[in-house]
C-alpha cells in the first residue's frame, strides 16, 4: 500500500516537472513582457506618477506588437505603487502622456528620431530591443547574452528626465552607459 | 586524639562547606550556560534570518531578471561570514537558482519548498535557515543558508571555562571564607575538647574553659561545663577534706588504742608476774606446814593444805598462761621459712613420750612448709596438738591428724581429733580468754590457750576457726599468712 502510494507520488512529480520543464522554457517575449514589468518596479515614481487615486499604471507598446497576449497575461492583477499595471497600445508617441513604461517596437526604428523627442518631457521609461537603442537616445535596450536576454541602460537618457532607476536594477544591466559630453 | 576528633570536624566543616557551594555554584553555572546557550542559539538563528533577508533582498533584481550570476555575486559576499557553509537562491518554484558553497562539494539541496516564509531547523551540527524573499508585498524566490555550529561549540567551550575558573575561585574562596569563620565553632570546640582532656587526665578540677567572645549554644555548653567543673570542685575539697579528718580520727583512735592496750598488757604482765611471788610463798609454806607440822596437824587439816596447795598450783599455771599470752603479744616476731611438719612430729613425740600409756594412731602429713617466728608457731601446734590429746583422754584409743586441708578458698593448716568436740553452737566463743566449754574436772586447763593461739595467728596475718559437733571430734583450722602454699 505504502509502496503503491510513493510510486504514485513519484510519478506525479515526474509529471509534473515535465509540464514544468515545457512551461519553464517561455517564449522570448513572455521574459520581455516580465522584465517591461519588473523595469517597472524598479523605478522611482514617487515624484512622476499621477496621484489620482483611479489612474493606471501603463505599459505601453508603440509600434507593431510583438508581445501579444503574453503582455496583458503577464500584467494582469500586478500592481507597482499600489496602481493596476495596465497594457496599452499606442501609435502615436503623443499617446504616451499617460504611459509609465513604453516599449519601441523595432517596427519604429526609422521612426525613433521623431520619437524620442516627443517623449523627452514625459518621464516615460523607454525600452526596445532595436539595436543601438540605448546610443540612440533610449534608455533601456534589450541585450541577447548567451541565449539569455539581459538589457543595458543609458543612465544620461534616463537622468534628463524626472525619472530614478533603482541601483539594484543597473547591478544586473550588463552595461549601464552614459552619453559622452561631445555626443549630448 | 581530641585533636584528632578536632580535626574531623574541622574538615566535616570544611567538606559541608565545599559541598554546599560546590552545589550552588554548578546549578547556577549550569542554568546560566543553558540559558545562554538557548539565547545564544536563537541569536545564531536570529543572525542567519538577517543575513538571508540581506542576501534575498540583494537577490531581488537578479531573481526577476534571471542574472544568477549576480545573484552568485551577491552570495558569495558570505565569505565574510566563516561560520556560513554553504548558501543558495532559489526561484518562487523551489528550483536553485544561485548557490554559494564555501567549500567545494558541500551539497545544497537541489529544491526546497517555499510552503513558509521563514524556517530553521538544527540538524548534524549546523542550522539551515531559509526565508522566502518578497518584493514589495510579492513573494519572489526563496533564500537557504546552512551554518555550522562553531560559534556555538566555541561558546560552549568558552563557557566551560568560565565556569570551571569561576568555580575554582569561587571555592578558593568559599574555603578561605570557611576557614576563617569555622574558627569561631572549631576553637571553642577544640578548646573545650583540651580542656575536658585535661581534667579526665590530670584529674585537675580547677581548670576552666574561655568562654567565645559570641553567645551561642557552644558558649551555653562551655558556660555549663565550667559550672559542672565548679560543682565538682566542690565536691572534690568536700571529699578530701572528710577523709583527710577521718584519716586523722583512725590515726587518734589507733594511737589511743594501742596506748590503752599496752598499758592494760604491760598492767596485766606485771599484776601476774607480781601474783606469782605470794602464790609462791602461799605454796612454799603450805608445803613447810605438811612437812614440819604434819604430826600436829589431823587428817582435816592436812587434806585442807593439800587442796591449798593444789589451787595455789592452778592459779600459778594460770599466771603462767597469761603471762605466756601476753609475752606472746609483746614479743618481737622473727619469721624465716620452717618445715611444719617436722615441727608437728616432735611435738607429737614429746607428747607421746609423755604419756607413753596412750593409743593414738597419729596421722602427720610430710614435707608441709611455711613462713613464721618458730618459737611462736611451735606454742600455736603445742596448744592444738596438746588440746587434741587432752580432748581425746576419755577414749580408749584416738585418731589424731595433722595436714593441709585444700578445699576451696586458702589452704588452710589443720588438727583433727576424734575427741570430745564441743557445741558448734558456742564455737564463737572458744577463743575467747578464760572461755571454757568443758568442766575443769572434766579437762583440766585454764581457758587461755586457744586465746595464745588466735593471737599468735592474727599477729602472722592469718585465721584461725573450728568445726565441731558434741562428741564427734573437732577440726582446728589456721592459716598464717595468704603466701601460704
Amino acid at each position: 500500500m505504502r509502496w503503491s502510494i510513493t510510486t504514485f507520488a513519484i510519478a506525479c512529480a515526474l509529471f509534473a516537472s515535465s509540464l514544468d520543464g515545457q512551461q519553464s522554457k517561455p517564449s522570448e517575449y513572455q521574459v520581455k513582457a516580465v522584465y517591461l514589468y519588473n523595469f517597472g518596479r524598479f523605478v522611482d515614481w514617487s515624484s512622476t506618477l499621477p496621484a489620482g487615486k483611479n489612474d493606471s499604471f501603463s505599459v505601453c507598446v508603440i509600434g507593431q506588437d510583438p508581445f501579444g497576449r503574453a503582455l496583458d497575461n503577464t500584467l494582469a492583477g500586478e500592481l507597482i505603487d499600489q496602481k493596476k499595471v495596465v497594457a496599452r497600445r499606442i501609435s502615436k508617441p503623443q499617446d504616451a502622456t499617460s504611459c509609465q513604461v513604453l516599449f519601441i517596437s523595432s517596427s519604429e526604428d526609422v521612426r525613433l528620431n521623431n520619437i524620442l523627442p516627443v517623449l523627452d518631457r514625459l518621464n516615460v521609461l523607454t525600452v526596445s530591443d532595436m539595436s543601438r537603442f540605448s546610443e540612440r537616445g533610449g534608455m533601456i535596450q534589450f541585450v541577447l547574452e548567451k541565449d539569455k536576454i539581459r538589457f543595458e541602460v543609458n543612465l544620461t537618457n534616463v537622468e534628463r528626465t524626472g525619472l530614478k532607476l533603482s541601483s539594484e536594477l543597473l547591478k544586473v544591466a550588463i552595461a549601464v552607459k552614459r552619453n559622452s559630453q561631445a555626443g549630448d | 586524639m581530641f585533636r584528632i576528633q578536632n580535626n574531623t570536624i574541622t574538615k566535616k566543616l570544611t567538606r559541608m562547606n565545599m559541598l554546599v557551594s560546590g552545589a550552588a555554584l554548578l546549578m547556577a553555572c549550569a542554568s546560566f550556560v543553558t540559558y545562554d546557550l538557548f539565547a545564544f542559539r536563537e541569536t545564531i538563528v536570529r543572525n542567519l534570518s538577517i543575513q538571508a533577508r540581506v542576501a534575498g533582498s540583494n537577490s531581488v533584481t537578479a531573481l526577476v531578471f534571471n542574472d544568477s550570476h549576480t545573484a552568485e555575486n551577491t552570495l558569495s559576499a558570505l565569505k565574510a561570514a566563516p561560520n556560513i557553509v554553504s548558501a543558495g537562491i532559489y526561484t518562487l518554484d523551489g528550483q536553485i537558482f544561485a548557490a554559494y558553497e564555501r567549500e567545494p562539494g558541500t551539497q545544497l539541496p537541489r529544491f526546497i519548498s517555499a510552503d513558509h516564509d521563514e524556517t530553521h531547523s538544527f540538524k548534524d551540527g549546523s542550522v539551515i535557515v531559509t526565508n522566502s524573499i518578497v518584493f514589495q508585498g510579492k513573494p519572489t524566490g526563496m533564500v537557504y543558508i546552512r551554518s555550522d555550529l562553531r560559534a556555538l561549540n566555541a561558546q560552549l567551550q568558552l563557557y566551560a571555562i568560565i565556569a570551571a575558573a569561576v568555580l575554582a575561585a569561587s571555592l578558593g574562596t568559599a574555603l578561605w571564607l570557611s576557614s576563617v569563620f569555622r574558627r569561631s565553632i572549631t576553637e571553642p570546640i577544640r578548646h573545650l575538647a583540651d580542656v575536658a582532656g585535661m581534667v579526665s587526665r590530670d584529674k585537675n578540677y580547677t581548670v576552666r574553659a574561655t568562654l567565645p567572645k559570641s553567645r551561642d549554644e557552644l558558649s551555653t555548653l562551655i558556660e555549663s561545663f565550667n559550672d559542672m567543673l565548679t560543682q565538682i570542685q566542690g565536691r572534690d575539697g568536700a571529699l578530701q577534706l572528710a577523709h583527710a579528718e577521718l584519716e586523722q580520727r583512725v590515726s587518734e583512735r589507733t594511737f589511743q588504742l594501742a596506748a590503752a592496750n599496752k598499758e592494760l598488757e604491760s598492767f596485766s604482765y606485771s599484776v601476774s608476774h607480781d601474783l606469782r611471788a605470794p602464790l609462791r610463798s602461799i605454796d612454799g609454806f603450805s608445803q613447810a606446814l605438811l612437812e614440819d607440822c604434819s604430826e600436829t596437824l589431823n587428817d582435816d587439816g592436812r587434806a585442807h593444805l593439800q587442796r591449798i596447795r593444789k589451787a595455789t598450783q592452778r592459779m600459778g599455771f594460770l599466771i603462767e598462761d597469761l603471762l605466756n599470752l601476753s609475752r606472746v603479744s609483746r614479743t618481737e616476731m622473727h619469721t624465716q621459712n620452717l618445715d611444719i611438719s617436722a615441727l608437728a612430729c616432735s611435738i607429737a613425740n614429746d607428747l607421746q613420750n609423755a604419756q607413753p600409756e596412750r593409743q593414738i594412731e597419729l596421722q602427720i602429713e610430710d614435707g608441709l612448709k611455711t613462713r613464721a617466728d618458730p618459737g611462736l608457731l611451735r606454742v600455736v601446734l603445742e596448744n592444738l596438738l596438746n588440746n587434741a590429746w587432752k580432748f581425746t583422754s576419755k577414749h580408749a584409743s584416738a585418731h589424731i591428724a595433722f595436714g593441709m586441708a585444700r578445699g576451696n578458698g586458702t589452704p588452710a593448716f589443720f588438727v583433727r581429733d576424734d575427741g570430745a568436740g564441743f557445741d558448734p553452737a558456742f564455737a564463737d566463743r572458744l577463743f575467747g580468754a578464760f572461755q571454757r566449754l568443758h568442766a575443769m574436772t572434766e579437762f583440766a586447763g585454764t581457758g587461755v590457750g586457744l586465746a595464745t593461739v588466735q593471737r599468735i595467728v592474727h599477729r602472722h596475718g592469718g585465721r584461725i576457726w573450728a568445726e565441731s559437733a558434741l562428741g564427734q571430734g573437732a577440726t582446728f583450722y589456721f592459716t598464717l599468712s595468704e603466701t601460704d602454699s
